[in-house]
């Protein structure tokens, strides 16, 4: 079967080498495990520090997932405003631009080269190239969305949490010479991007592939995607507060910010009942059950991860001892495999068949693929949260040194290295699957 | 309900989380002046900051709370080390630590100083008394400097001895507990290994503390007087 618009095309090499990066972050993962639960010697950190390694962790994890929802947005622009990407050739020049500057920035680390500040580390002047790159892509969804002038709610999110997005990076790039409002301004970026501009992102590619695969009417779809999308808004833009507890901000913080941020599982509840609503109640049936499962998956582990995980330690009366500790990283690892690393795969296996000019393909690898990342980085994430409550335990409730602490932690990381690579099997066979998708049986077969 | 109904929600929803959050950052800017002290917000504290960044310090560290959970938190690691404990893990972190590392770090002295002159800054934050584990130690610090209101007990604090010995429940655990060390070891004892370090005993990993002359003979009084 081929693209409905040959210039869908342009999202193929956004999804290779965003896959490709995933990779690396994994690999990247499982040397910061091994940092914690081994003993690295005195030379090997002088040259190559803990901080270097982790820089690159996140930044590729941030490229990668970018990378993954711009190719995304050129897959679906073409079908949802029924027009032809506006300049493909504009495309490629920015993946070329992004990608050449993020590689940039990686080796730059490695040789001590960073703005210093964690997740946002890309230094002056490649920040300001990361801007030229948002500001092609957007000018060129912007323009395929204003030339084809079919207005619909789905494009707005889309465009709007684009444009959101790339606004919020603005706030990283001045110097703060006062720590507090560093950091106050830093959030700005960091959870207005995941709990703001990302989730429109998020809301409205999923609600066009549950369009796409169960032909459950678009109005349902866009009239629920205004409640969420509202909901979003209102818990996440005022939540940003429980990041504001214990940075030197006004106690007024405390109030709003655990208020609203313990109502921001309630959006992505009433996502996950949606797309469970849809998926019963679809008119046609669905062809390749692969998306399906990524798509439940997905809304699954985005509620338990970021909502479950996330209100575990929101409030300030628990806060208080869990700030800063490896209870974060338990919530950060699997709020961002479930709501946005299953999105983007959710997504991929949608296009990547299409894109290939196949109606079915082979699932098999797929699913067990599935099974394996979802399984291995759930239990993950039940490692950090023991090694996060053993330290909320011995350094802030008994008051015993962070190094003590630390040692009866080790534990939990060396089994988190072992499921580190573990995971990287399952993102290994994810990739060769997604690359060398064979066509398929029948679906019948298939499910 | 109907689509108009869900657009709605949508605005309303937003504009009035917006307005919230845009009217409390206003506000916010206003006091945290006063919280964060700004007014001793000082040149050596800025260009402090920019070493903090340079160096890619918060990759490891967290500091109120925020970056990478490798490494303790620096938010009031001030009183914990005071300026010279501070100087010295950084001069020769590898005498500091034991199974996980921290590189050694080129700094000049100039840098160091404006580190230290940031690290005291940002100790002195208003932040609604986190992190738990140091409102903890400085309560007990208070108590134990209150013993003796005299040079030998501030400068056990200023040069960073809370560390790694403990006092009255207060400080670090790498060193032996301090809190009846006078009734163990004599003035002229104490005096001996504050000079070296090795001199009792020669496995000791402690490194020599800097102490003129005179600040030896009062931190030596000092913890020799702790019966």
């Amino acid at each position: 079967m081929p693209l409905a618009y040959p210039s869908q095309r342009v999202a193929y090499p956004y999804f290779v080498v965003a896959l490709l990066l995933f990779v690396l972050q994994v690999i990247v993962g499982i040397w910061l495990a091994l940092s914690y639960a081994l003993t690295i010697p005195q030379w090997l950190v002088d040259l190559l520090p803990f901080s270097t390694t982790r820089a690159v962790h996140t930044n590729l994890l941030v490229l990668w997932l970018l990378l993954g929802f711009m190719g995304s947005t050129y897959f679906m622009a073409p079908e949802e405003t029924e027009r032809e990407i506006y300049s493909p050739t504009l495309a490629y020049i920015q993946l070329l631009l992004l990608v050449g500057t993020g590689v940039t920035a990686l080796a730059g680390f490695v040789f001590g080269w960073t703005k210093g500040k964690p997740l946002l580390e890309i230094p002056f002047p490649l920040d300001y190239l990361v801007v030229v790159g948002a500001l092609i892509f957007l000018f060129n969804v912007g323009m395929t969305i204003l030339r084809a002038r079919q207005w619909t709610v789905i494009q707005g999110s889309l465009f709007g949490g684009l444009v959101f997005l790339a606004v919020m990076y603005l706030f990283n790039l001045p110097f703060y010479a006062n720590l507090s409002i560093d950091w106050y301004y830093w959030w700005w970026v960091i959870h207005l991007w995941v709990e703001g501009a990302w989730e429109l992102v998020a809301a409205a590619l999923t609600a066009w592939i549950l369009i796409k695969i169960t032909n459950v009417p678009r109005a349902t779809v866009e009239k629920w995607l205004y409640v969420e999308l509202g909901l979003f808004l209102f818990t996440g833009i005022a939540g940003t507060g429980h990041h504001y507890y214990w940075l030197g901000a006004p106690s007024y913080w405390l109030w709003v910010g655990g208020i609203f941020s313990a109502l921001e599982p309630v959006p992505i509840l009433l996502m996950l009942a949606d797309a469970w609503h849809y998926l019963r109640n679809r008119r046609s049936e669905i062809k390749g059950r692969l998306v399906f499962t990524y798509a439940v998956g997905m809304a699954i582990l985005h509620f338990v991860g970021a909502g479950v995980w996330g209100f575990a330690h929101t409030l300030p009366q628990i806060n208080y001892y869990t700030h800063g500790s490896q209870i974060t990283v338990a919530h950060g690892h699997l709020a961002f495999f479930g709501a946005y690393v299953l999105l983007n795969l959710t997504f991929f296996y949608y296009a990547m068949p299409k894109l290939k000019g196949l109606t079915l393909f082979n699932e098999r690898r797929g699913n067990i693929a599935f099974w394996w990342l979802s399984i291995t980085m759930s239990v993950m994430t039940l490692a950090f949260s023991v090694a996060g409550v053993l330290q909320t335990h011995i350094e802030r409730i008994m008051g015993l040194g962070y190094m003590t602490a630390q040692a009866q932690m080790r534990l939990s990381f060396a089994i988190l290295a072992v499921l580190g690579v573990v995971f990287l099997g399952g993102v290994l066979l994810t990739v060769v699957d997604l690359m060398t998708l064979r066509p398929g049986p029948s679906a019948k077969e298939a499910a | 309900m109907s689509t108009k109904t869900a657009r709605w929600i949508f605005y309303i929803g937003t504009l009035i989380s917006l307005a919230l959050f845009l009217v409390l950052t206003v506000d916010t800017h206003r006091q945290i002046q006063t919280l964060t002290h700004a007014d001793r917000l000082s040149e050596q504290v800025v260009a402090g900051k920019r070493v903090w960044q340079k160096y890619n310090c918060n990759d490891c560290h967290t500091i109120l709370g925020f970056g990478s959970y490798y490494a303790p938190d620096m938010t009031k690691v001030y009183w914990r080390r005071g300026s010279e404990g501070i100087k010295a893990v950084i001069r020769s972190p590898e005498t500091f630590t034991t199974w996980r590392k921290m590189p050694r770090l080129p700094l000049t002295d100039k840098e160091l100083e404006n580190l230290v002159a940031f690290l005291q800054w940002t100790s002195e934050i208003d932040n609604q008394g986190w992190p738990p584990q140091d409102q903890k130690l400085r309560a007990g610090a208070g108590q134990a400097v209150a013993l003796g209101v005299s040079p030998g007990a501030a400068l056990y604090q200023a040069k960073g001895c809370f560390a790694c010995h403990r006092l009255y429940e207060a400080g670090g655990g790498a060193g032996p507990d301090l809190t009846h060390v006078g009734s163990r070891l004599s003035y002229e004892t104490i005096e001996r290994i504050l000079t070296d370090p090795r001199s009792g005993n020669p496995e000791a990993t402690m490194p020599t503390p800097p102490l003129s002359h005179e600040e030896r003979y009062q931190v030596g009084h000092f913890l020799a007087g702790l019966k």
